[in-house]
């Protein structure tokens, strides 16, 4: 069974209003940016309603037929909403963006707005935590070796660019010398052509380099002594690559 | 034909549309049955400001199509007529109720607890605003029969005019003693209204339009929306 966490106040209304409906036949919807729950939420609160996707029209006149609950995902993306009837029907639709605005309001009783993560820092908490937590175990890293606070938030694309970065973020964390060398290797292997390629490359190694020793000596002139080189050197390569 | 014979009172006396005689200080000299009544929920002060606006240059008398509201009260149009500088008459035209077409169809329709609607819209109208709202419902109303998903879409467009108001009361109550005939039953009335310091009106003709559809009786004041839903068994 889905399960659903939120403490937003607004996700809190729209379940409470649903389980006031959850017996009516009424026809509701769920707008709101891709990967913020909405499709979860519905299975949360409905988990025996059919679940349709609203990129095959044919799919969901033919459900609207044979179910008295229904959920229709992606109904942004049915090419003829209109020739719907909804009436005496349970429906809980979702969607990525309004659309036809006065098309929705004609079919739907509740138009409820999803919100997004960024609005919602506690839910984003929460997630973070859930993620990291299935991620160090899917990479088997151990858990109280990780620094959350440390891991950096992308909420661009909802949670699906925060589980994606926080993976790649784990990953990296889990990485020691091999795995960077067998990185390279690929990356070397794959892209390697022309006849300036040692040229073309240097910089996979030579701007990490620099922008981890100028983060962690924070002089440049202490960075030559380190690196071993003139100082003129390294103001060149920062120039070169272009780093603040 | 000499009409100055036969005494036209009565047939004013009950006529349904209102008839007021002021004098030229604003006091009635006679009033009909109809404006007897209107007069519970106008003040004559307002009626006589009107008369004077209206009136014509010169005696004589001038009809105005005009849309006037009082209560449940509505006027399309008023005549304001003088013989002389003693008397100035007033009579409003009721609007005519509109007949619809639209037949009910009970048997489509589902037994519900109008109390689970209203809740389940006032959260929903909580998920994008946060006026302050009290509510005061009767638990002990018998659920009845209404198209669900109509109506929802009724409380949703009745409730959004309200998005900007700074408090919201919202009553729901048994009218006693009121009934409409629907299908040639007579079906008891419940009242739902909701207050406020003022509303939006940008979607009162989407509200008229829905209310219709179920046969809901709709009066959209400036401050208020009150509707009469009949509670089908």
């Amino acid at each position: 069974m889905e399960t659903f966490f939120t403490t937003s106040d607004k996700i809190q209304h729209i379940i409470k209003s649903f389980n006031l409906t959850k017996t009516l036949f009424v026809s509701s919807i769920i707008i709101g940016e891709a990967h913020t729950g909405k499709k979860t939420l519905a299975r949360y609160l409905f988990p025996d309603a059919f679940l349709v996707s609203g990129t095959d029209q044919d799919a969901v006149e033919s459900a609207l037929e044979n179910y008295d609950e229904l959920i229709i995902s992606d109904f942004e993306k049915l090419p003829n909403p209109s020739q719907l009837n909804f009436d005496n029907k349970r429906i809980i639709a979702t969607a990525n963006y309004m659309g036809n605005a006065s098309l929705i309001d004609a079919l739907f009783a509740f138009i409820y707005m999803m919100p997004t993560l960024l609005e919602r820092p506690e839910d984003v908490k929460y997630l973070k935590s859930q993620f990291v937590k299935e991620a160090c175990s899917t990479l088997m890293i151990e858990e109280d070796k990780v620094d959350i606070s440390t891991l950096p938030l992308n909420l661009s694309m909802n949670a699906k660019s925060l589980k994606k970065s926080l993976y790649i973020d784990l990953l990296k964390l889990s990485m020691g010398k091999k795995e960077i060398e067998d990185v390279m290797y690929q990356y070397l292997y794959k892209t390697l052509d022309g006849n300036d390629g040692y040229r073309e490359h240097l910089g996979l190694f030579e701007k990490p380099l620099i922008q981890a020793g100028l983060d962690k000596f924070g002089s440049q002139l202490q960075l030559s002594q380190v690196l071993g080189i003139n100082r003129n050197t390294l103001r060149k390569k920062i120039h070169e690559h272009d780093i603040d | 034909m000499n009409t100055t014979l036969i005494n036209f009172e009565s047939f004013v006396e009950w006529d349904n549309n209102p008839f007021i005689l002021f004098s030229n200080l604003g006091k009635i000299l006679y009033l009909n049955n109809a404006a007897e009544i209107l007069f519970g929920y106008v003040s004559q002060k307002e009626l006589y400001d009107i008369a004077i606006s209206y009136a014509t240059q010169d005696y004589g008398y001038r009809s105005t199509t005009l849309a006037l509201s009082y209560d449940t009260f509505s006027f399309h149009a008023i005549t304001v007529g003088y013989e002389s500088e003693d008397q100035i008459s007033l009579r409003l035209y009721n609007t005519p109720r509109i007949q619809t077409n639209h037949k009910l169809q009970t048997n489509k329709f589902i037994t519900t607890d109008i109390n689970i609607l209203l809740e389940a819209n006032i959260a929903l109208f909580k998920t994008k605003n946060t006026n302050p709202l009290s509510l005061l419902v009767d638990q002990d109303l018998p659920a009845f029969k209404i198209d669900q998903n109509n109506f929802s879409k009724l409380l949703r467009k009745v409730l959004d005019a309200f998005r900007s108001s700074d408090s919201i009361d919202i009553s729901l109550k048994l009218l006693i003693g009121q009934y409409v005939m629907i299908e040639g039953k007579k079906e008891p009335l419940v009242q739902l209204n909701v207050l406020a310091n003022g509303r939006y009106s940008d979607a009162d003709h989407e509200i008229r339009a829905l209310a219709n559809i179920s046969q809901i009786k709709c009066l959209l004041n400036e401050q208020s929306i009150r509707m009469e839903v009949p509670l089908i068994q």
